[in-house]
């Protein structure tokens, strides 16, 4: 077993998927341990995919595999993994993740309908996830895509039985479609101007100027698009607070550690084309900066503790892909890498939360409870901590990181954004976990029948509870030698560029400020926890709160826009079909054929003498005609 | 020798006096009779190409004589209807017997 058979990672979960999907309910307790069992696999065969990885060492990256997948006339396609240190940055965390997930979702999905079902499609979830990660041609990237999005509308609408639920799983799947056909369209593109799906091979051209500029610039933004779609980035970022419909765990693993992140994983593995076409980088910067303001402000005034955190992970794959358009990659999948464990900590926390007060997850009837869940409470803080971006949790270390190299990229102005951007995380972070962990409960009764959630839920919360505090020290070359790396993380995933880690005093210490600015500002603006203090706030600026409250107005600025576009179309397309298809053209023909029937039946006269006439003017006429026409 | 046109003008006056009769007349008999002037006027048609043509091919005279024969059932038919009609109505007026008609 090593790198090459990276496959059966995600070969693994696939085959579990259909054994659960077809006999998964008459299995014993529903087959969830088999689920867990799968992934678990998949977890351990990456360490020995990392090792076997490590030990051929990096003369031979990457490590790629390939079979022949069809021929059509002289064109063959191969499909095949592709194992470099981006892709195993990302095994890991998909694997890690999925299996905290997985363990998490025994205790919280308990005596849910549809159990079976539920652990089927994790399955297919990570079985799709990790190919999307391994997959070396665009045409398999894009399937697994399709498939990760599949698995997101199936598990946002499992409670089908909720008509929201079915609402929010719609607006995903569309919300994301129409970044996707962007995608497709740039494949397309890629693929006509280069004749290859192998990304390496798109690159490779692409360095060597075979591809026209504009041309390529169109053809990367249609790809961004899709990554847009995928990463909930402004302006498609209206799916992501309505995906936590779903089940909590699921908020966790596929709408904050890993799906979402497939957008930022698609542009840090194309980067090269992004940087050879000019410009492209610039456009995903500023998509990022956009969406990092945008929807830190959109979070300060939500009370709903999911929703919180929906935006906050928007917020931070702005982060990533601001990272991303300084031509970092290395930064962007270490912030990945932090943010899906402190992310995915923070969902399975809230989903300890709703769980232990029976489903309330709104901020203003919770209040006080780390007394009563003190596993909970203590892991959600870290989480929390890593967040806002305290030093030493993995947060601090990456967001430090982007913000170091945003400030040598682009000489200030996106710097001090980000660092806006920065302390708005730091502040909603810290009011929501004020707002649910201390002060006093404002609903009793709530309150009262809370009790701390079973050791199958929090053993992974403190699981990734411990990575959160230590995952950001990989930065240091020191750290990444002891665990066997050639160097830090950015070390072994920039390998054509290494850069040696420095710990700028100065930067960490802006850092650590911003960071501060935003907790103590929420700290004082809510500390205590009373209902009075959020009403008076909210009242401070009515106009301002409206504003926040309805998210800057996207979602009815879309209804708008469906409600009289869409639908004013759709009218005129209805009305058309109606009247000019249906009656003139279907009907019509019918009752055209039906009233000269009517008219001409009088012909037959039934008279023989009538018909004896007309046969012989018939003859006649025919043989006047073939005078005229012979001439 | 009488030249092919004559064989064609005596043709034509039978076939269009055929004609005539089938349009004018309203008696069932003598409709038929007039369609019988029109195939022998036909008949008379092959025959003399017939012979103008190439004396020593027969294909004249075998269409003549498949017209003749079809003539023949023809008749056999249509004078079983004109005597069921007459049976029926107590008429043989073509103009009567209009009931098949919209």
């Amino acid at each position: 077993m090593g790198a090459h058979q990276a496959w059966l990672l995600a070969a693994i979960p696939a085959g579990m998927f259909v054994l659960l999907a077809l006999f998964g309910r008459y299995l014993p307790r529903k087959g969830d341990y088999l689920g867990v069992l799968a992934i678990g696999t998949s977890f351990v065969l990456f360490f020995f995919v990392l090792g076997d990885f490590l030990h051929v060492g990096p003369q031979h990256w990457p490590i790629v595999e390939t079979i022949q997948w069809s021929n059509i006339g002289s064109f063959h396609l191969r499909m095949g993994t592709f194992v470099d240190p981006i892709t195993i940055v990302m095994l890991g965390v998909v694997t890690t993740v999925a299996l905290m997930v997985n363990i998490f979702s025994i205790g919280y999905m308990k005596g849910e309908p549809r159990y079976y079902w539920y652990f089927a499609v994790l399955q297919l979830f990570v079985a799709a996830m990790l190919f999307l990660v391994m997959a070396d041609n665009l045409l398999m990237v894009y399937m697994s895509w399709e498939l990760v999005g599949v698995c997101s509308f199936l598990l946002i609408g499992f409670y089908w039985e909720k008509r929201s639920a079915t609402e929010a799983a719609k607006k995903a799947f569309i919300t994301t479609r129409v970044g996707d056909v962007g995608l497709f369209i740039g494949i397309i593109l890629l693929w006509k101007a280069t004749g290859t799906f192998n990304i390496q091979e798109i690159i490779q051209q692409a360095q060597a100027g075979q591809i026209g500029h504009t041309y390529l610039f169109v053809s990367v933004m249609f790809v961004f698009l899709g990554c847009m779609g995928k990463s909930a980035q402004v302006p498609f970022h209206v799916w992501l607070p309505d995906a936590m419909e779903g089940p909590t765990p699921v908020s966790a693993l596929i709408h904050a550690a890993t799906m979402v992140v497939a957008g930022v994983y698609l542009t840090a593995r194309l980067l090269p084309l992004f940087e050879v076409a000019s410009g492209a980088l610039l456009v995903v910067t500023i998509v990022g900066l956009v969406t990092a303001i945008l929807t830190g402000l959109m979070a300060l005034a939500q009370t709903d503790i999911k929703k919180v955190l929906a935006y906050s992970t928007v917020g931070q794959l702005g982060f990533m892909f601001v990272a991303l358009g300084s031509g970092r990659p290395d930064i962007a999948m270490f912030h990945l890498m932090t943010h899906a464990f402190f992310k995915s900590l923070l969902f399975l926390g809230s989903g300890s939360v709703i769980s232990a007060t029976h489903h309330n997850q709104e901020m203003d009837r919770l209040g006080g409870l780390w007394k009563k869940m003190p596993i909970t409470g203590t892991t959600f803080l870290a989480g929390c901590l890593a967040l806002s971006g305290v030093i030493p949790f993995a947060g601090f270390w990456s967001k430090d990181e982007i913000l170091h190299a945003t400030e040598t990229w682009s000489g200030g102005w996106a710097f001090i954004l980000l660092s806006f951007a920065a302390i708005l995380t730091a502040f909603y972070t810290t009011r929501l976990f004020i707002r649910t962990f201390m002060g006093e409960p404002k609903d009793r009764e709530v309150y009262e029948h809370t009790h701390e959630s079973p050791l199958v839920m929090t053993l992974p919360l403190i699981f990734l509870g411990i990575l959160t505090c230590v995952a950001g020290l990989v930065i240091w070359n020191g750290v990444g030698r002891a665990l066997g790396f050639p160097g830090g993380i950015t070390e072994f995933i920039f390998l054509t560029e290494p850069e040696r880690y420095h710990f700028d005093w100065v930067l960490a210490g802006a850092s650590i400020g911003i960071a501060g600015v935003g907790i103590f500002g929420a700290a004082w603006l809510y500390w205590g926890n009373s209902l009075e203090k959020s009403t008076k706030l909210a009242e401070w600026n009515p106009g301002l709160y409206q504003l926040l409250v309805r998210k800057f107005y996207f979602d009815d600025f879309y209804q708008a826009v469906i409600d009289r576009g869409v639908l004013g179309f759709s009218y005129i397309v209805a009305w058309f079909d109606r009247y000019v298809v249906n009656d003139t053209g279907v009907d019509g023909s019918a009752q055209i054929t039906g009233y000269s029937g009517y008219i001409l039946k009088y012909l037959q006269t039934g008279r023989v003498p009538n018909y004896a006439m007309g046969i012989a003017l018939g003859v006649v006429g025919l043989a006047i005609a073939g005078l005229v026409v012979r001439g | 020798m009488v030249p092919l046109s004559n064989y064609l003008v005596l043709s034509a006056i039978i076939f269009s006096l055929g004609a005539y009769g089938v349009l004018a007349r309203r008696n069932a008999v003598l409709i038929l009779m007039s369609v019988e002037l029109m195939l022998n006027a036909v008949s008379l048609n092959f025959i003399a190409f017939a012979a103008y043509l190439d004396p020593t091919k027969v294909t004249g005279a075998i269409f003549a004589i498949f017209v003749i024969t079809v003539a023949a059932a023809e008749v056999g038919l249509a004078l079983a209807i004109v005597i069921r009609l007459f049976r029926n109505r107590a008429t043989s007026n073509v103009d009567e017997a209009a009931t098949l008609k919209w």
